[in-house]
């Protein structure tokens, strides 16, 4: 019992530095102050479902990005017609903490030490495997970040390209065509 | 004079070149530009198509029975990503589809949304090092560390705005910010502060990840606008690249590392 609240802790824990590093990152981009709670909730949330998964679940980090990004996805939807404002400006800045940065920054070393080995064949087979492995990381977990947290906006595509209309002047629906 | 069926494409063509480009270089994804651009053309009753590329867009304006159309190719301008913006003119879409609004007040609510304030630039600042200082703590830094990395953000981050001011080519920019920021946290393993100087050099440089245009890339594939998720995607490859030099720079210089 007391490691389950142990782990919990930690995930909280965790949640909590998401939320602040969401809210520093995505300031960067100007974001309407009124979503930036949502964002941070968002991250914090995404985050710590990912720990979960990746620390109790035993997951790969991408099924776990994929899933919380998924989670960041629903969620997003309420938020967004609270705020009145697009989905994806709450899903993008809830996903920047989980932006896989480190892995690709770590491909573009490993190329650089791949060619300074050479000559050296076990050592460029070894900076090659690195190369490939954090390469193939960060883009499965980028790829699984922007699909997850993309799909629930486009399974309810007409509801959630609504969110910034202006619900009390909405034209005649015999009109809408798009 | 009477106005002519031409001069109100026209009028309806330019302002959906100006109205697409702000979108565009505010980060917004491809198929929310094309939906809200055509919400507008809709809203006067024409027909809109548009092609988006990297560095220019293509819109033709046309009636509903094809007899008059016109077309107007438009550059893009660079400006800062702004999700304020992307509301805002997300929002203006809907007024002009509810209301009926004419090109002047179209004109109108897009320079209102232009022109809104920026956030403080000290208060950008703090909290960006913040943000880098917890992400510090999220790869298991020690207090050290986030310290340095609180420092080594602020020094970057600064350098980066700094310059992006001066108009500095963007690659340079990464470059010497990500360099500055990782020699920033180099004092640790020259005087043995904390016991994880590696992790606080490995992300130090992370604010400068371009992650927007990152998820916005494949978001752009995904939904089979491949051409600009791939124009996305490569750009930041290019900045992350330029990050990682830097970054590697500072690691030959002072024999650090990020393992």
């Amino acid at each position: 019992m007391n490691e389950i609240w142990n782990t919990l802790g930690e995930a909280a824990c965790d949640g909590f530095f998401a939320a602040i590093a969401a809210i520093g990152f995505s300031i960067i981009s100007n974001p309407p102050l009124r979503t930036l709670p949502y964002c941070a909730l968002l991250a914090a949330v995404g985050h710590a479902t990912r720990f979960l998964l990746t620390s109790s679940a035993g997951m790969d980090i991408a099924s776990a990005s994929f899933s919380g990004a998924f989670l960041i996805g629903w969620l997003s939807l309420p938020f967004a017609s609270i705020v009145k404002s697009p989905t994806t400006t709450l899903y993008i800045p809830a996903l920047l903490p989980m932006v896989p940065g480190m892995f690709a920054y770590k491909t573009i070393l490993a190329m650089h030490q791949f060619m300074t080995h050479l000559n050296d064949n076990d050592a460029a087979s070894f900076y090659m495997n690195d190369f490939l492995k954090n390469g193939v990381t960060a883009f499965t977990i980028l790829f699984g970040l922007a699909v997850g947290a993309s799909l629930p906006t486009l399974i309810l595509r007409r509801y959630s390209f609504s969110m910034t209309r202006n619900k009390d002047k909405k034209r005649p629906a015999t009109t809408e065509t798009i | 004079m009477e106005e002519t069926i031409h001069d109100r494409l026209k009028s309806l063509a330019v302002f959906l070149a100006e109205y697409a480009t702000s979108l565009l270089s505010s980060g917004v994804h491809t198929s929310r530009i094309v939906r809200n651009s055509k919400r507008i053309a809709d809203s006067f009753g024409y027909q809109m198509h548009i092609t988006l590329l990297q560095k220019s867009v293509i819109i033709t304006v046309r009636t509903n029975d094809n007899e008059h159309s016109y077309s107007i190719v438009s550059g893009i301008k660079p400006m800062p990503i702004s999700f304020e913006l992307n509301s805002d003119l997300s929002a203006l879409s809907w007024d002009a589809y509810d209301r009926h609004l004419d090109i002047d007040k179209l004109w109108e609510g897009y320079r209102k949304a232009l022109s809104k304030p920026k956030l403080n630039f000290w208060i950008v600042w703090l909290l960006v090092s913040l943000a880098n200082a917890a992400f510090c703590r999220l790869f298991g830094g020690d207090i050290a560390a986030c310290i340095a990395v609180f420092a080594a953000t602020a020094v970057g981050f600064g350098i980066r705005q700094i310059l992006l001011k001066k108009h500095v080519n963007h690659y340079y920019i990464w470059f010497l910010s990500a360099f500055c920021a990782a020699l920033c946290t180099s004092p640790m393993f020259f005087f043995g502060w904390g016991n994880t100087p590696h992790i606080a050099m490995g992300t130090s440089v992370l604010f400068l990840v371009p992650g927007v245009p990152l998820i916005n890339g494949i978001i752009d594939i995904v939904e089979g606008h491949v051409l600009s998720g791939t124009a996305r995607l490569i750009n930041a490859m290019l900045l992350i690249t330029c990050l990682s030099m830097g970054l590697l720079c500072a690691l030959m210089i002072t024999g650090g590392n990020v393992q």
